[in-house]
């Protein structure tokens, strides 16, 4: 059961990469980014690794979302808001 | 009895993220991507409690703690970002 757990998030990594570079509009991108690191964390955590789960937690997901959005808000991007 | 019960819960937390998932692919706005993701936060933080139960190493409750900190605040930024844009 935990086998398919892990699976499932090996596919989440893969289509939420895919989908950041796939997608037009910046703002979807950055969300699909951060879905990629939580499942990043999630993973390590059911491949028993709690430290590095931690730190993607922190660096992956809540500092680098914060630091796109700011680089966003100065470049003055962000592109429409529908797709 | 409570082995079928974390079973059921499992089965709930993987139809939970597909449908998530969904949801973030096909989303036509912005906001809808950002309500997928954060419910992701809270099904993820719920999985790993979960999963800190079944194997017993509570050591994994602290990265749950700690993402429940981190990505509230990275959703709440989205949002300041999407109120302030016309």
């Amino acid at each position: 059961m935990v086998e398919l757990l892990i699976l499932l998030m090996c596919g989440g990594i893969l289509a939420s990469g895919v989908l950041a570079v796939v997608l037009g509009n910046l703002m979807a991108a950055m969300v699909s980014a951060g879905l990629a690191s939580l499942f990043a964390a999630a993973s390590y955590v059911l491949l028993a690794a709690p430290d590095v789960a931690m730190a993607e937690a922190a660096i992956g997901s809540g500092l680098s979302t914060l630091i796109f959005l700011y680089t966003i808000r100065k470049t003055g991007g962000g592109g429409a808001a529908d797709d | 009895m409570a082995d079928i019960i974390l079973k059921i819960a499992v089965v709930l937390i993987f139809f939970s993220i597909v449908f998530c998932v969904l949801r973030l692919v096909i989303g036509k706005t912005a906001v809808d991507r950002v309500v997928a993701i954060d419910l992701l936060t809270v099904v993820t933080i719920s999985l790993v409690v979960l999963y800190a139960h079944i194997s017993g190493r509570f050591v994994y409750v602290d990265v749950a703690l700690v993402y429940g900190l981190l990505s509230f605040l990275a959703v709440l930024a989205i949002a300041r970002f999407l109120e302030r844009r016309p």
